[in-house]
C-alpha cells in the first residue's frame, strides 16, 4: 500500500475510534511490530542511500502526521470519557459516617482538669483531702464558733458514729464536710509558708435539691499564703484564671461578704454569659452570677494552723465547680450531673 | 429579711436612689439584695443579712448602711419620753411592778415600762402598710408598736396586758420541769430547764425572747400594759429555739447577740409610738435592771497594715470620712495610726482587718486595681494520685466508657447486703439514708436507667466509699469500678463476656505501666458470699506480682441483676484505687524489635473439660523455651466430634530469634518438643 492510502486509511480509522482502547489499537496497527507505517520504516534500511534518504524523509512526514492525529483524538476521547466518568462514578459524600467508638469523660472531670491546670501554671499544687472530717476541722479551726448562728450556714450531714467510737472530745465529731476549706488547716498544719495550694473535691450540703442546688457537689478550694500577698493580688489572679478558663474577656466582680474565716470577705461574681449580662433567668436577671466566696485569710485561722498571723497573710477562696461548668456549658440543671443519663453525658 | 425602702428613705431628709439603684449600691457594699419588689406605693427589699451583722435586723441598720456608703446623715428621730421616773433615777420595785432577774447570766438587762390608761384600737395606715410591706401581718394598735419597734430599731419587744400580770410581779427563771405555756401561737410548748421565761408570781406568761403567752396578752379591753426590752443571752435563747423548734423574729434576732444599750432607746421608740396609737395622755413608769456596762471597745488601726493587706492605698483623710459615716469615732491621731471607738451595736468589729474590711467595702471593692503577687518562684508539686486518675480516666474513655458521677448516698434497701455501713444521723431522706459502700450498686442503677436507649453500654467511676472496719471505725477509700452490657447477650458460660473485661483491664494495666499482674481464681467463703456482688463461679481477684491484691473482676450475680430488672449478663470490675496508682509506673525501656523473621505453627490439643487454657498456655510456652515470641488460642471447641468430656484448643505458636533467622529444621525440632511435652500429660493429645 502506498503512503497515501496509509494515511488515509489511519484518517479514516482514527476518526472512527469509538474510545481510548480502540484508539490504542489503532496505534498498534500502524506503529506496532509489525504495524503498517513500523514495516515501511524498518524496510528502509535495505534501500541504497539516496532513496533511503528522500524516502525516510516522506514516511517520517507520513508518521508525524499520523501521531499528531491520534495524539489529537486521544485528548478528544480523555475528555469525553472523564465527564462520563464523573457521571458514573461519583460517590454520596453525605452517606452517614461509620461510627469510630469513643467515650466521655464527665463534665465536670473536664472543668476541673481546666482549672487545675490554669492554677499550675500559676505555681498552685493540687492537693486533696477527706470527705469524712471532724467538726474541728471543718468549723472550729476555721473560726466558725460552736452554737452561733453563723455556723447555720454550712448545713451539715452528721454521721450516726457508735456509742464505742463517739469521741469524747466534742469537737472530734464525725461529719461530712460541707467545704473544701478544712484542708487550709489540715495543709498549713503540715507546711510552712510561702505556699499555693488548690483543693479540689467532693462537698455535702443538707439542703433541698433544685435546679441549683445539689446534696452533693465539688468545690475548689484555693490557698496562697506569703509575707505580703494582698487583696489586690487575690483580685488579680482571679480575674487570669476566669479569662483563661472562658477564654474571652470574662468580666469578675468583687462584693462584700461574711465568711469567719477570712477577713476581709468577698464574694465574686462573674458576667452571665447565657445572656451576656442583657438579664436572665440564670442570673435572675442580675447579669451577674456568684461563682465563688473568698477573702484574705483570718487571723483565728493562722493561729488554728499554728502559724504566726503577725508574720504570714494571703487569700483563700472556694469555687462552685458544678457552677463554674453550668456556666462553661450552658448547663440549666444541676442534678443533671449526678443523674447518669447517658444521652446528658455524650455530649461532652 | 424584708425591708420597707420608704422606711429606710424616713430616716433621711434627702431623697435617696431609686430602689433598683439603692439595691445596687447596698450590693456592692454591704449585702446581697434578693429581690426588689414594687408593693403599693411603697418597695420591698429582701436583703441577705450576714449573720455577724445583727445590727442591719432593723431598718435603723441599713438606714446607717445606707448613710456610710452614701454619705448622707440620717435624721436624728429619738424621742424624748417623760417619764415619772428618769433613767437616771431608777427603782427596782415599786407599787406598780417589781422584776426580779433570778441568774443575770441569762437575762443582761431587762427595762420595763408600765403604760396606763390607754385604749386597744388600730394602728395608723402608715405603720400598718409599712409591716405589711414586711409580710408581718397588723393586728392592733398595741401588737403592732411591738413589731414596728422591733423592725425599726432591731429589739425585739414584748407587751403584756398589765392587770392580768399575778401579783404584779415579774420574774425572769429558767421553766420548772414540764412547766406548761399555751403561747400566742395557739400552740401548748412543754418547758424544762433550758428555758428561760418571763413569768409572774404564779407562772410563765412568755417563753424569753421566742413568745409571748396568752396568759397576759393584750385584748380589745386591755387598759394598761407593761413593756419589755430586754437582753438575753444569746445561746440560752438559741439552745431553747432549737429545743422547741421555734424560730421567731424575736429568737433570730436574740441568737445572734444584741447589744443590751439598745434597750433603752428601743422602749422609748416604743412609749412614744404607744401614745401615738392609744394614748396621748397615757402615765408612764419605767424600770430597768443591769450589772454593769460592757466597756467601750477600742481598736488601733495602723495604715501601713491596712494597704499591706488590702494592696490600695486609701489616704488617712479618706480613711476617716469613711469610719466617721460607720459611726466609728476616731479619738486618737497619730502619722501611721488611729485609735478607734467602736459603736456598741458593732460587735462584729474586734480586730484591725475588720477594720480593713470596713474600709474597703465602703471605699469600693470595684476600685481596687487588681495585680499579681510578687513571690518567690516555686514549681507546683507534682500529684501523683492525680495524675495516675487523669491516666485512668483517659485509657477508659479511649475503650468507649462514660465517665459517671453519682450520689455518695444510697437507700436504706441498697445497703442490705453490707453490715458495715456508714449510716447518717440527719439523711435528707430514705434514699439518702447511708453513705455508699461501693460504686457498683450506682452503677448498676446507672445501666437500668440507660438500656432502653442504648444497645451496648460501658461506664465507670473514680471516686470515694465509706465503710466500717471490724472494729467499727469509720473510712472512706477511693475506687475504681466499671460495668459492661450489651443488648441481647445470652446468659451463659460467658467466656466471651469474660475475655472482654479482661481485655479491658489488660489494656488498662498496660496503660499504667503495670505488666505483672494476674487473675486468680476468686472463692468468696459462704459468709462473704451472701454479701457478693459476684457470681461466684464467674469471678477472680486482680493480684500485682508484689502479692497485693488490688480487686475483682467477673460477672454480677444474677440475684443482683434480677433485683434491677435487667436481662443481659454483667461484667464488672471493681479496684481499690490507693492500692493501684501507688503501683503505677511511667517507667518504659525500649527493646529492639528482632530483625529476623518468625516462623508460624499451629497446634491443636484435645484436653479434659476442666483443664485451663493458662495451663496449656504455660506448657506450651515451657516446652518451647526462649523462642517462643507469643501463643495465641485461635480456636476453642467442645461438643460432638470431639470425646466426650475434652475440648479442643487450637494455637497459633509464633517462634522468633533476636540473633538468626530460624531454620525450617530448628522450628520443627521445637514444635516437635513441644507435642511431646504436651502428649506426656494425662488425658491430653495433640490432634495430627
Amino acid at each position: 500500500m502506498d503512503l497515501k492510502s496509509i494515511k488515509k486509511k489511519a484518517k479514516k480509522e482514527i476518526e472512527s475510534a469509538k474510545d481510548s482502547v480502540a484508539l490504542k489499537h489503532i496505534f498498534q496497527d500502524f506503529f506496532g511490530k509489525k504495524g503498517e507505517i513500523a514495516v515501511i520504516l524498518s524496510s528502509l534500511k535495505n534501500l541504497p542511500q539516496k532513496e533511503r534518504k528522500d524516502k525516510g524523509k516522506i514516511i517520517n512526514e507520513v508518521k508525524k502526521e499520523v501521531l499528531e492525529m491520534i495524539a489529537k483524538k486521544e485528548n478528544n476521547l480523555k475528555k469525553i470519557e472523564a465527564a462520563l466518568d464523573a457521571k458514573e462514578e461519583w460517590i454520596d459524600i453525605s452517606f452517614p459516617s461509620k461510627k469510630i467508638p469513643l467515650g466521655h469523660l464527665h463534665p465536670l472531670t473536664q472543668a476541673r482538669r481546666k482549672t487545675e491546670e490554669i492554677f499550675e501554671k500559676l505555681g498552685f499544687s493540687v492537693i486533696e483531702g477527706p470527705q469524712i472530717e471532724t467538726e474541728w476541722y471543718n468549723f472550729d479551726a476555721l473560726n466558725i464558733p460552736k452554737d452561733h448562728p453563723a455556723r447555720d450556714r454550712w448545713d451539715t450531714f452528721w454521721l450516726r458514729e457508735s456509742e464505742s467510737q463517739k469521741s469524747k472530745v466534742k469537737s472530734q465529731r464525725l461529719l461530712l464536710r460541707t467545704h473544701t476549706s478544712p484542708v487550709q488547716i489540715r495543709y498549713m498544719e503540715k507546711n510552712n509558708p510561702p505556699l499555693r495550694i488548690i483543693v479540689p473535691g467532693r462537698i455535702f450540703r443538707y439542703e433541698a435539691t433544685d435546679a441549683s442546688h445539689e446534696i452533693n457537689f465539688y468545690q475548689l478550694e484555693g490557698l496562697m499564703v506569703d509575707s505580703k500577698v494582698t487583696l489586690a493580688d487575690f483580685k488579680g489572679v482571679m480575674e487570669k484564671f476566669f479569662q483563661m478558663f472562658f477564654g474571652d474577656e470574662a468580666k469578675i466582680r468583687l462584693r462584700p461578704s461574711y465568711f469567719p474565716f477570712t477577713e476581709p470577705s468577698v464574694e465574686i461574681d462573674i458576667s452571665c454569659r447565657i445572656c451576656k449580662q442583657e438579664g436572665c433567668s440564670a442570673c435572675g436577671r442580675k447579669g451577674w452570677v456568684e461563682i465563688a466566696g473568698a477573702g484574705m485569710v483570718h487571723p483565728n485561722v493562722f493561729k488554728a494552723a499554728n502559724l504566726n498571723p503577725k508574720n504570714w497573710q494571703g487569700f483563700a477562696f472556694g469555687i462552685g465547680l458544678d457552677r463554674l461548668a453550668m456556666m462553661k456549658y450552658r448547663i440549666n440543671d444541676i442534678r443533671l450531673f449526678y443523674g447518669g443519663d447517658l444521652r446528658f453525658l455524650e455530649q461532652f | 429579711m424584708i425591708f420597707s425602702y420608704n422606711w429606710i428613705q424616713s430616716f433621711f431628709t434627702e431623697k435617696l436612689p431609686k430602689p433598683q439603684a439603692l439595691a445596687e449600691l447596698l450590693e456592692l457594699h454591704s449585702f446581697e439584695v434578693k429581690e426588689t419588689k414594687k408593693i403599693g406605693r411603697d418597695f420591698s427589699l429582701d436583703i441577705d443579712i450576714m449573720p455577724n451583722r445583727p445590727d442591719c435586723f432593723s431598718h435603723l441598720g441599713i438606714a446607717r448602711e445606707c448613710s456610710a456608703i452614701l454619705g448622707l446623715k440620717t435624721k436624728n428621730n429619738q424621742p424624748k419620753i417623760v417619764s415619772e421616773f428618769s433613767f437616771k433615777n431608777l427603782k427596782k420595785k415599786s407599787n406598780l411592778i417589781s422584776v426580779e432577774i433570778k441568774d443575770q447570766n441569762d437575762c443582761f438587762r431587762y427595762t420595763g415600762a408600765f403604760v396606763g390608761g390607754i385604749s386597744v384600737g388600730f394602728s395608723p395606715k402608715w405603720m400598718q402598710q409599712r409591716l405589711s410591706v414586711c409580710n408581718i401581718q397588723p393586728i392592733n394598735g398595741i401588737v403592732d408598736v411591738a413589731n414596728y419597734t422591733m423592725l425599726e430599731t432591731g429589739q425585739p419587744i414584748h407587751i403584756f396586758d398589765y392587770d392580768k400580770i399575778a401579783g404584779k410581779k415579774i420574774v425572769v427563771r429558767r421553766a420548772r420541769k414540764n412547766e406548761k405555756i399555751s403561747a400566742l401561737d395557739g400552740k401548748e410548748y412543754s418547758l424544762d430547764q433550758d428555758i428561760l421565761v418571763i413569768s409572774d408570781e404564779k407562772q410563765p406568761l412568755a417563753i424569753a425572747g421566742i413568745k409571748g403567752g396568752n396568759i397576759a396578752a393584750i385584748d380589745e379591753k386591755t387598759k394598761n400594759i407593761f413593756i419589755e426590752s430586754a437582753t438575753f443571752d444569746p445561746l440560752v435563747i438559741r439552745k431553747a429555739s432549737y429545743k422547741l423548734k421555734l424560730k421567731t423574729d424575736a429568737s433570730l434576732r436574740f441568737e445572734h447577740g444584741l447589744d443590751y444599750n439598745m434597750t433603752e432607746s428601743a422602749i422609748n421608740k416604743a412609749i412614744s409610738f404607744v401614745k401615738k396609737t392609744s394614748s396621748k395622755d397615757a402615765k408612764i413608769f419605767k424600770i430597768d435592771i443591769f450589772e454593769k456596762c460592757p466597756p467601750k471597745k477600742i481598736i488601733k488601726l495602723d495604715f501601713n497594715f491596712a494597704e499591706k493587706l488590702l494592696g490600695v492605698k486609701i489616704s488617712p483623710k479618706n480613711t476617716e470620712n469613711i469610719l466617721k459615716t460607720l459611726g466609728i469615732k476616731v479619738f486618737k491621731k497619730t502619722n501611721s495610726t488611729f485609735d478607734l471607738e467602736i459603736p456598741f451595736e458593732r460587735g462584729d468589729l474586734c480586730l484591725p482587718s475588720d477594720i480593713a474590711e470596713e474600709i474597703i467595702r465602703i471605699y469600693g471593692l470595684e476600685r481596687i486595681k487588681p495585680t499579681l503577687p510578687l513571690g518567690v518562684l516555686v514549681p507546683p508539686q507534682k500529684n501523683d494520685e492525680l495524675f495516675w486518675e487523669n491516666q485512668v480516666k483517659n485509657s477508659l474513655k479511649e475503650m468507649n466508657f462514660f465517665e459517671i458521677y453519682n450520689y455518695s448516698f444510697i437507700k436504706k434497701n441498697d445497703g442490705k447486703n453490707y453490715f458495715s455501713l456508714v449510716e447518717l444521723e440527719n439523711p435528707a431522706s430514705e434514699q439518702f439514708q447511708y453513705l455508699r459502700p461501693t460504686l457498683l450498686t450506682g452503677l448498676i442503677e446507672n445501666l437500668k436507667i440507660n438500656t432502653p436507649n442504648y444497645k451496648e453500654i460501658k461506664i465507670f467511676e473514680l471516686e470515694k466509699v465509706f465503710q466500717k472496719s471490724i472494729s467499727g471505725e469509720i473510712f472512706e477509700k477511693k475506687m475504681l469500678s466499671g460495668l459492661i452490657w450489651e443488648k441481647g447477650a445470652k446468659k451463659g458460660r460467658l467466656e466471651n463476656e469474660f475475655a472482654h473485661i479482661k481485655g479491658i483491664l489488660d489494656t488498662l494495666l498496660n496503660n499504667l505501666g503495670i505488666s505483672d499482674y494476674y487473675f486468680n481464681e476468686y472463692k468468696p467463703n459462704p459468709s462473704e458470699m451472701k454479701l457478693s456482688f459476684w457470681d461466684k463461679n464467674r469471678v477472680a481477684e486482680i493480684s500485682l506480682m508484689s502479692g497485693k491484691k488490688i480487686g475483682f473482676l467477673g460477672a454480677i450475680s444474677l440475684d443482683i441483676l434480677g433485683g434491677y430488672k435487667i436481662e443481659e449478663p454483667v461484667m464488672a470490675f471493681d479496684i481499690d484505687f490507693e492500692k493501684l496508682w501507688t503501683e503505677c509506673s511511667e517507667e518504659c525501656e525500649y527493646r529492639p524489635a528482632s530483625n529476623y523473621p518468625c516462623a508460624i505453627r499451629d497446634i491443636a490439643v484435645l484436653v479434659p473439660r476442666e483443664t485451663k487454657i493458662g495451663e496449656v498456655l504455660n506448657a506450651i510456652q515451657k516446652a518451647g523455651g526462649e523462642k517462643i515470641r507469643d501463643v495465641d488460642l485461635f480456636d476453642f471447641y467442645e461438643g460432638s466430634q470431639i470425646p466426650q468430656g475434652k475440648k479442643n484448643l487450637a494455637f497459633h505458636i509464633i517462634f522468633q530469634s533476636d540473633d538468626k533467622t530460624l531454620s525450617g529444621k530448628e522450628v520443627d525440632s521445637l514444635h516437635k518438643k513441644i507435642i511431646g511435652f504436651l502428649e506426656k500429660k494425662e488425658g491430653w493429645a495433640v490432634r495430627k
